[in-house]
């Protein structure tokens, strides 16, 4: 077998015990929050009977191995039941709201990469100048601060005092985008619709930076240290001494074996942020998954708090399945380190 | 410039272009407003005010309470009689559905049968409707099982839904009606209302235009598209609005950023009348178990401190001056010049006739951890206290754990916080849940009262069968929780929203217009927008 298949299976095959893992762990933690899901999903309002007859159908007053047992089932069937919070299925919801906050961290990730990485070369390259200093104060700054406070921020400066990017949102109301992926950036294009493009990537710009500077600043002191680190080895210095432009050393031979180590950091941060999403969502009004899960943990919708852990969980295992998959592509040792002995 | 760097200035620039042609995009006709999330559609499930909001515009019911005053008018239907057990309700014959289909008796029926099958949202309301029939295509006969003067209110909370779309609809369930359309209907309107639904995504925005064809009409200056946004954060609300980008904040805002929103200039829109704040004692655990301890506790409170807390502006106030049990307006209420005020030394002369001494508890205060603003009036009330020579502590605790706590009196706090409304606007639905012996137990009713001559007044106040009987009954139960104090009755609650200057919205700032019920004065039809 390719070495790489044979990596990838491993990783799926751990990815699954790893999941049926989570489940067995959030189904029971969902059960000890505080609180009567069913009186929380009725409402003040409701009866005693009501709240019985709620419990009986969710088997709430069943032994917690039966009521997994009942989740499994359902899982089987492709079912994660209904959210007593929005009383839709729980898959709904998630088809829903997922693309919202994957095009989010998408654009945040792109952001984080296609600033992060650069920053570190430059800084690297121009170690000990000026603009080292100040590429090291920004990303010290980008790592030093929450991303909900980056929000805040930036909507002051940039959406209230002055007025360039939207406030709240994924696109204007004026527009009205049928779903196909959910991705309004994908949809808009295949609709040919470049004014809407341009209008929900304008929409995307705040939020996704605001999200994506604690993770440039980490990518960009990551690469730095290990390209400065790099520059110190005896083929930099031979290259250096063969005459080598300086872009060419910088790029071609300090910051491949550099970006190893920056991967493994930028797969971790990008799948993190699908959980620091949350507030960066409440602020802009984003309708993502992060929202609606924080808000189905608060109200202990029990089958929503399941269902979206569980894809969460699976996004940030595929996530680390492909930073593992490129790692092995870079680095030939993990590679062939898969073959049989 | 090298080349990739060129390419993606140019791609920068032209998304710049692209996205700044679209920014500024017009309102005109179009009202934004926002409400908690979710936003629930179906009308047997609704409960809650944003609910409310989506029910009274894409449904109607047979009644609509009489605008600034008392009592109910017709609306779908032309006309009642009733004899307290049993009502019959004439209904127009020009009414349909946004399907097109004609509205009649069945339709009632079925809506009933609906809400009490689901047993969800406000299906208690009708726990006492034995049966509904259709007399006749227009005429619609509801037999309760015992005499229940509140019935007529309770109908505002009944939407009429259309059961031939419903039927069409079924989704999967058990039995003949499996799950009574609640799969559709909780991303669709099948109502008769002014409005009808376009977009619905529970948590983040409902659309909802004018129905071109509905009965009354919608007058020209109502909003020809309405979107209702959910969970928005108050920062996001306060930019929106100083933007222009969003009309109407939800009442949940805190009241420095009302304050400072009608500061630059936003109106402020009030709805009262339908509840109050209570800081409710538990009758059941020492001292609180003694009158004289807990009438101390009522009169030591700062009730004018307590109402400058809540001030928005100099004229606008989120509460009002308690004057009894009752909020003003109801049944039974006191004049609105018969405040309750603090009283220090009358506290101190209740404190010595108490049979326990201060040095013998330590009062435990709770707060809502979801209600910020109650953490205040805990410390209030602590400094309150603290001036009768009591301890006490507070304690902050999660909506969830607090409504699973107070369902037995032993781990009921001494003091509970709560803001408690008339789901239809009659105060019986306020009181009955609070105060009477069989409702104790609930988040609602944290006292544990009993008594006889309240449950005799309270039964009364909803079996009387003329208006006088019903104010008679109420005022005596008002006097009678004044003497027994099982509640520190707070203030008035009044429900404070900041507004742009392109929305008129009469119900909820000329008294004359006001509707007596949460959420009624959102009506869209009666609302004028700027283009």
């Amino acid at each position: 077998m390719n070495p790489l298949a044979r990596l990838l299976a491993k990783r799926l095959a751990t990815s699954l015990i790893v999941l049926i893992g989570v489940s067995m762990l959030i189904f029971a933690i969902a059960r000890i929050i505080p609180g009567d899901p069913a009186r929380i999903a009725l409402g003040p309002n409701a009866t005693q009977e009501q709240i019985a007859n709620l419990r009986a159908e969710l088997h709430l007053d069943d032994n917690i191995v039966v009521q997994y047992g009942y989740f499994i089932a359902d899982v089987a069937r492709g079912d994660l039941g209904i959210s007593l919070y929005t009383n839709r299925p729980v898959t709904a919801d998630i088809a829903l709201y997922l693309p919202a906050t994957l095009e989010l961290v998408l654009v945040a990730g792109i952001m984080m990469v296609g600033i992060g990485l650069p920053l570190g070369i430059w800084s690297a390259r121009w170690r000990g100048r000026a603009a080292d200093n100040l590429i090291r104060l920004v990303s010290l700054l980008g790592v030093s601060a929450p991303s909900f406070v980056w929000a805040v921020i930036l909507m002051l400066l940039f959406a209230f005092y002055l007025p360039l990017f939207p406030i709240a949102g994924r696109i204007s109301d004026s527009y009205a985008i049928a779903p196909v992926t959910g991705f309004l950036l994908a949809d808009t294009l295949i609709q040919g619709d470049l004014r809407a493009f341009g209008n929900a990537a304008w929409h995307v710009v705040l939020p996704a930076f605001a999200l994506a500077l604690s993770g440039i600043g980490q990518a960009a002191r990551l690469t730095r240290a290990n390209m400065v680190e790099t520059y110190d080895k005896p083929y930099i210095e031979m290259a250096q001494s063969y005459g080598f432009p300086a872009r060419r050393i910088a790029n071609r031979y300090a910051f491949r074996p550099s970006l190893i180590p920056s991967l493994t950091i930028i797969g971790l941060d990008f799948a993190a942020m699908l959980g620091n999403a949350f507030l960066v969502e409440a602020i802009f009004a984003w309708p993502g998954l992060s929202r609606y899960g924080v808000a189905v943990i608060l109200r202990k919708d029990l089958n929503a708090i399941v269902g979206t852990v569980l894809i969460i969980s699976a996004t940030f295992l595929l996530v680390n399945i492909i930073v593992d998959l490129l790692i092995a592509l870079l680095n030939p040792r993990i590679r062939y380190s898969q073959r049989p002995a | 410039m090298n080349k990739p760097l060129k390419l993606l200035s140019m791609a920068a620039l032209a998304s710049t272009m692209l996205a700044t042609a679209t920014l500024g995009v017009q309102a005109g006709g179009v009202l934004r407003l926002d409400e908690v999330a979710v936003g629930e559609l179906d009308p047997a499930i609704a409960s809650d005010y944003a609910d409310s909001i989506l029910m009274f515009n894409v449904y109607d019911t047979l009644v609509l309470p009489a605008q600034g005053g008392p009592g109910h008018v017709p609306h779908l239907a032309e006309s009642w009689e009733g004899d307290g057990t049993s009502f019959t309700f004439k209904l127009r014959n020009d009414v349909k559905f946004v399907s097109g289909n004609l509205m009649t008796a069945e339709d009632v029926v079925f809506s009933l049968e609906r809400m009490k099958a689901m047993g969800k949202g406000l299906s208690y309301l009708f726990a006492n409707v034995e049966k509904a029939e259709a007399v006749d295509d227009s005429t619609v006969k509801f037999t309760l099982t015992n005499a229940y003067a509140p019935f007529v209110a309770s109908l505002v909370r009944l939407p009429i839904v259309d059961k031939t779309t419903v039927m069409a609809n079924l989704g999967d369930g058990e039995g003949e009606m499996k799950d009574w359309g609640s799969a559709y209907l909780t991303a669709q309107s099948a109502g008769t209302g002014a409005y009808k639904i376009v977009s619905h995504n529970p948590q983040e925005e409902t659309v909802m235009e004018k129905n071109a064809d509905y009965f009354l009409g919608v007058p020209d200056p109502a909003p020809d598209t309405a979107r209702l946004r959910y969970g928005l954060e108050a920062a996001t609300v306060r930019t929106l609005i100083a933007q222009g980008e969003h009309d109407i904040a939800s009442q949940w805002l805190p009241p420095e950023v009302i304050k400072a929103l009608a500061a630059n200039g936003a109106q402020t829109l009030t709805e009262s009348g339908t509840g109050a704040f209570y800081v409710k004692m538990n009758t059941t655990k020492p001292p609180l178990d003694d009158v004289n301890c807990r009438m101390a506790f009522a009169k030591a409170f700062d009730y004018g401190a307590a109402v400058k807390m809540i001030a928005v502006t100099d004229e606008v106030s989120q509460g009002a001056a308690a004057t009894g049990a009752i909020p003003v307006g109801m049944f039974g209420a006191n004049s609105a010049d018969q405040v309750i005020e603090r009283d220090l030394e009358a506290a101190k002369q209740h404190l010595a006739e108490c049979k326990y001494s201060p040095e013998d508890f330590t009062l435990e205060i709770s707060w809502i951890a979801e209600v910020p603003l109650e953490e205040r009036f805990a410390l209030l009330m602590q400094a309150n206290y603290t001036e009768l020579g009591i301890k006490s502590e507070i304690r902050k605790m999660p909506w969830a754990l607090f409504a699973e706590q107070v369902s037995k009196p032993e781990n009921t706090p001494h003091m509970s916080q709560l803001f408690v409304n008339a789901v239809t606007g009659d105060p019986d639905t306020l009181l009955y849940g609070m105060y009477h012996s069989s409702a104790a137990g609930t988040w609602q009713s944290p006292e544990y009262l009993k008594d006889a001559e309240v449950d005799k007044l309270l039964d009364a106040g909803r079996t009387a069968a003329t208006p006088e009987g019903r104010q008679e009954a109420y005022a005596a139960l008002n006097a009678r929780l004044m003497e027994l104090a099982p509640t520190i009755y707070g203030y008035d609650r009044q429900s404070v929203f900041a507004a742009s200057d392109r929305v008129k919205v009469p119900a909820l700032s000329d008294p004359s217009k006001a509707f007596g019920l949460d959420g009624m004065g959102f009506t869209f039809r009666l609302m004028e927008v700027a283009e």
